[in-house]
């Protein structure tokens, strides 16, 4: 099977989804432990740089894979050059993203 | 639209989607803007009512897009009926869980 | 040129496999098509539909190196070796390349492919100016080959209850066109959990249309229409 780029973003879109879902549950955590105190909330970092990097590819593909799906509903770039070139801009921005927090 | 309508979820999620953009686009231009928040302006800022307030449409936005979203991963790949509505009943009390937990917290702290 | 295709004869393979072939190409053999009425003079038991051999028919929808194509008008020049020919993705296959197309066109049935005008017909016909014939463009040169919906993840997950790309970019020719007066109802047909709202506009109906045609674009507009009517 060769799926089309857009193909690919959308599965992305759908997996970064249901990865977030999973991580409500330490978002609300961490929500509760940022407004409490200092000490409850820095300590959960260290061995979290790989998660960290996921969880940021995560947010950046479905927020702009989302944003693309947004733009075409109102038409724009919606013809299949454009939504190919769309896709690839997503996938390429979030995995940017995702290697920028891998080196932080 | 019917009970069942399907336009009704797509609606809610792309209302949904919006309002959580129009958060991360004020929180990018606060975060570009200004100089980096410290944990106690931060404490501090969501301890005032309307940010508590402001914060829990974040959280209720952020629980109704997961929702729908999860909702349909859940017809698209689970296939029997029964299984289907349970786990969508799982998930719809797990995420009702999540949101009401977001709004104790919030509450709280501005109290 | 070496072509791999699915075999499955139900009547005497209990699974499916890839067979191998080579072929000594001729002057006149530019599209996958001919390349495969070759094949079956080598081999006369491989199945697999065809008609038109123009592009207009549809009939040879197949899997062409990962990629739905109509085999008559897809070129040999260009396409990775070996040519690899499976049936449409999704589809309950009879026989070889020939796949069960009763679930496509039950689904196209289902939108009511046909215009419904109960009002009495005038001495002519029911006119329709220059601009709402062009709003048909880009909907009616649909040739029903199924490259779309069985290229559609919506349609694999769904495959009975999602009406499928094909089916939907069809509801909306009717939907749109002037003459026909059930629009309410055609809307309100396709509003349920199922029938439209499974798509994910993942567009892999547009990648692949050999007509060029955009479903998702027609099935966007449909939602459109329903926004538009609920108010």
């Amino acid at each position: 099977m060769r799926y089309p780029v857009g193909a690919v973003a959308s599965i992305g879109h759908r997996i970064s989804g249901v990865l977030l879902v999973l991580m409500l549950p330490f978002a609300v955590l961490a929500l509760d432990r940022s407004l409490r105190s200092d000490a409850a909330f820095f300590a959960i970092s260290g061995w979290l740089r790989l998660p960290a990097a996921l969880l940021a590819w995560a947010c950046a593909h479905h927020l702009f894979a989302g944003i693309r799906h947004l733009l075409t509903d109102v038409g724009i770039g919606a013809s299949l050059p454009a939504a190919r070139a769309s896709a690839y801009a997503a996938l390429i921005a979030a995995a940017a993203v995702g290697l920028a927090f891998l080196a932080l | 639209m019917t009970l069942l309508s399907g336009q009704r979820a797509f609606v809610f999620q792309r209302l949904s989607a919006l309002v959580l953009l129009a958060y991360i686009a004020a929180a990018a231009v606060r975060l570009a803007l200004g100089a980096p928040v410290t944990l106690a302006q931060w404490q501090a800022w969501a301890a005032q009512p309307l940010a508590a307030a402001a914060l829990l449409v974040l959280a209720l936005a952020l629980v109704a897009h997961a929702w729908v979203g999860i909702r349909d991963v859940v017809l698209d790949y689970v296939r029997p009926f029964a299984v289907c509505v349970t786990v969508l009943g799982i998930a719809a009390t797990g995420l009702a869980l999540l949101a009401a937990w977001s709004a104790l917290i919030l509450v709280s702290h501005a109290l | 040129m070496r072509f791999r295709i699915y075999r499955f004869d139900p009547d005497k393979q209990a699974k499916p496999a890839l067979q191998d072939y080579e072929l000594q190409l001729g002057p006149s053999d530019h599209k996958v098509l001919d390349a495969l009425e070759r094949l079956r003079a080598q081999d006369d038991s491989i199945g697999y539909r065809r008609s038109c051999r123009e592009g207009v028919c549809g009939s040879d929808a197949m899997n062409i190196n990962g990629r739905n194509m109509l085999a008559c008008i897809t070129p040999l020049a260009g396409l990775r070796e070996p040519v690899t020919l499976r049936p449409l993705p999704g589809f309950p296959v009879i026989r070889d390349l020939i796949v069960d197309m009763t679930q496509f066109f039950r689904h196209y049935h289902e939108i009511r492919p046909y215009l419904v005008n109960h009002e009495p017909p005038p001495e002519r016909e029911r006119l329709q100016s220059p601009e709402e014939r062009d709003k048909l463009n880009g909907l009616y040169e649909c040739i029903l080959c199924a490259c779309c919906s069985s290229f559609c993840p919506s349609q694999w997950w769904n495959p009975e209850k999602f009406l499928g790309p094909a089916a939907l970019l069809q509801a909306e020719r009717f939907i749109i066109d002037s003459r026909d007066r059930a629009t309410p109802e055609r809307l309100a047909f396709l509003d349920d959990v199922y029938k439209l709202y499974r798509c994910r506009t993942i567009m892999n109906c547009t990648e692949v249309c050999p007509k060029n045609l955009s479903p998702a674009r027609a099935i966007e507009h449909i939602r459109i229409q329903q926004l538009r009517r609920s108010g």
